[in-house]
């Protein structure tokens, strides 16, 4: 018996020859036509022909490469500055395991780590905001607003204080996230993830998820509230080495199939009835990237607490930089891992000796960021 | 233009579709003349929007099926049916910013893959709907800063290089005065002229008269009648239909019912 899969190929054959076929403009026709690719766009493949073909934008690559020279760049700064000053260059001979002891612990031991879990977190956090945002067509609509990060971090928070240590937060904070998103979409549920509804019920939740954090917070001992505190408000210093692990390999996969969705998520731009008559089945595709967005937000939670705002501000920037016709998940990671290596730097040098938590200083810069997005003037192309 | 040497069917089986517990359409056997235009028409709340969306698979049926050359769609991979039944739904919104070929490309979405992403068949059906479509002038022109005709024709363009032979439209010409109108039915009739299947729902029965091959009326869920507008549309169809008595005339030019006097119903149809 054929299976099902090659009969469905059979058929995509027989359906695409019959458009061969067709007298007049069939495809032997457009053939013989060397091909150009659409402006602004970079092409891969065979001139003639329907073989292989890869397309690349070129403003995408402009973008990509220059926020991972300007990420370079920050990390550099990153691995320098702090209450003992280093020289970059003494850094980067470090990197290499070269130069003295000491600046060889100072940045491999000390600051290394740091970096590595706040450019994990902080693509993460972005990554998830735009698969989220393309999710609900809806800027807003980013893990953070919508409640997840504090259904996480309860969760965590949970574990801390419930068994005074902490005990696989990334678990505990997948846990937590599922729950928040599913009492989100299950409240949201009619009126689809579209429109206002959906922001608020998940404002709600997040809201909930919040209070019950600081309750947990309030009835156990003052030092075991004060080691949890700070991740409430999202700090890198209180990451497990397990979790940042865990979040790596999260973050590479879930890269990798936010490639794979890229041209879904392209489409999904368009309404639901627009998408699915372009072949796109949004029923699947929308599960896929909502478990994806969620996923990689618990697990940059486990690490770094809510720091919700990149997932904001990231694909912002993103937007900015790009252009309409694709969206930039790549640019978004890079600039989410942008923003939170400049926020920690930020809290961890500005009021030196004093530390402030990585969410904090989001916070501070994505509060005026949220209000600008929410009163700028739509663009006109007029 | 594509010429579609064996036209698909597209026909329902007791099809039987609703929202919730609320049943919209009941037992529905039609079939769609292959290489016409059919315009379905109906009052408000008919369930002629339901019927479309159910033809696309927007809507599962809760009994019978929608068979496109003797298969159920539901039972057909979602790219394959985007490349067999192009829609183009009810007010559809681009991202902001696109320009005119940007949003026609999106169109061979269905015949695209990550290692297939620009092929010559491509570029040639990207420019040939912009030609048939009328906007090789307005090609690198955002969706925005056009008008409301030339944009619905920017949509139709990207359904033209979809290259399905069948072709559904809801209520396209619903938002647009009447010269915009007239650009986007002609369009349709010039589909229609090289093979392509064109179904669309209409609000108005006038230019479903003048401008469809076969008539869908429709009240209640069901079909009350169908065939060329010349046989089905009678005085008594329309006030059936809407409840306004009309008299019918014959336009002079073109043979198709015209309605006029048209009044309220002065006893219940």
């Amino acid at each position: 018996m054929t299976p099902r899969w090659l009969k469905a190929e059979f058929k995509k054959q027989g359906a695409t020859a019959v458009v061969a076929r067709t007298p007049g403009m069939g495809m032997a026709h457009y053939e013989k036509e060397p091909v150009e690719p659409p402006a602004g766009y970079w092409r891969w493949g065979e001139h003639r022909g329907d073989g292989y073909s890869i397309l690349l934008e070129q403003r995408a690559v402009w973008v990509n490469s220059g926020l991972a020279v300007v990420l370079l760049l920050a990390c550099i700064a990153y691995l320098s500055l702090g209450t003992i000053t280093l020289d970059p260059r003494d850094v980067v001979q470090a990197l290499a395991g070269q130069g003295d002891m000491m600046t060889g612990f100072m940045v491999q031991e000390l600051r290394l780590p740091r970096l590595v879990a706040a450019c994990l977190t902080g693509g993460a956090f972005a990554l998830a905001g735009i698969l989220m945002q393309t999710l609900a067509r809806n800027r807003l609509a980013t893990p953070g607003i919508i409640g997840i990060d504090n259904g996480a971090t309860a969760f965590a928070v949970a574990s801390v204080v419930g068994m005074s240590v902490s005990l696989a937060p990334s678990a505990m904070a997948l846990t937590g996230a599922a729950t928040a998103a599913v009492i989100t979409f299950g409240l949201a549920a009619g009126s689809g993830t579209q429109g206002y509804r959906f922001i608020v019920a998940g404002i709600g939740v997040g809201a909930i998820f919040g209070a019950i954090t600081q309750l947990m917070l309030a009835r156990v001992a003052i030092d075991t509230a004060n080691a949890a505190y700070p991740w409430t408000v999202g700090s890198l210093n209180a990451r497990s080495g397990g979790s940042v692990q865990l979040l790596g390999i999260g973050l590479a996969l879930g890269f990798v199939a936010a490639l794979v969705l890229a041209r879904s998520l392209t489409v999904l731009r368009f309404s639901d009835a627009t998408a699915s008559g372009l072949g796109i089945n949004t029923t699947v595709r929308r599960i896929q990237i909502l478990l994806l967005s969620v996923a990689l937000t618990a697990l940059a939670v486990a690490v770094a607490g809510p720091v919700g705002m990149v997932g904001l501000i990231g694909p912002e920037i993103a937007r900015a930089l790009s252009t309409p016709r694709h969206v930039p998940v790549v640019a978004a990671t890079l600039a989410g891992a942008l923003v939170m290596v400049l926020a920690d730097l930020a809290g961890r040098t500005l009021l030196s000796p004093i530390e402030l938590p990585v969410g904090i200083v989001t916070a501070i810069i994505g509060g005026p960021w949220l209000l600008w997005i929410l009163m700028r003037p739509q663009r006109s192309h007029a | 233009m594509n010429d579609f040497r064996t036209p698909p069917t597209l026909a329902t089986h007791a099809l039987s579709m609703g929202y919730g517990t609320r049943r919209v359409i009941d037992g529905l056997e039609v079939t769609l003349p292959s290489a016409k235009v059919t315009a379905i028409v109906g009052p408000n709340g008919c369930g002629k929007s339901t019927l479309l969306a159910g033809l696309a698979r927007l809507h599962k049926p809760d009994e019978g099926s929608v068979l496109l050359n003797g298969e159920d769609i539901q039972r057909l991979p979602s790219r394959q049916l985007a490349t067999q039944l192009a829609l183009l739904p009810q007010e559809a919104i681009a991202p902001e910013g696109l320009t005119v070929t940007e949003l026609i490309r999106f169109g061979r979405q269905p015949h695209q893959g990550w290692l297939r992403q620009w092929s010559a068949e491509d570029q040639g059906v990207v420019q040939h709907a912009l030609l048939a479509a009328g906007l090789e002038d307005l090609a690198d022109r955002p969706i925005d800063a056009l008008s409301g005709g030339q944009r619905q024709r920017a949509w139709i363009a990207m359904t033209i290089a979809q290259q399905t032979p069948l072709l559904l439209l809801d209520e396209p010409t619903s938002a647009l005065d009447l010269g915009h109108q007239i650009e986007v039915f002609e369009l349709v009739r010039h589909l229609a002229g090289h093979g392509r299947t064109v179904v669309m729902v209409l609000h108005d029965l006038a230019s479903a008269c003048r401008y469809a091959d076969h008539l869908i009326a429709m009240c209640d869920g069901k079909i009350v009648d169908q065939g060329a507008p010349a046989n089905v549309v009678t005085p008594e169809l329309v006030r059936k239909l809407y409840q306004v008595d009309c008299t019918l005339l014959s336009d002079p030019a073109t043979g198709s019912p015209l309605l006029a006097n048209v009044r309220r119903a002065t006893e219940p149809a």
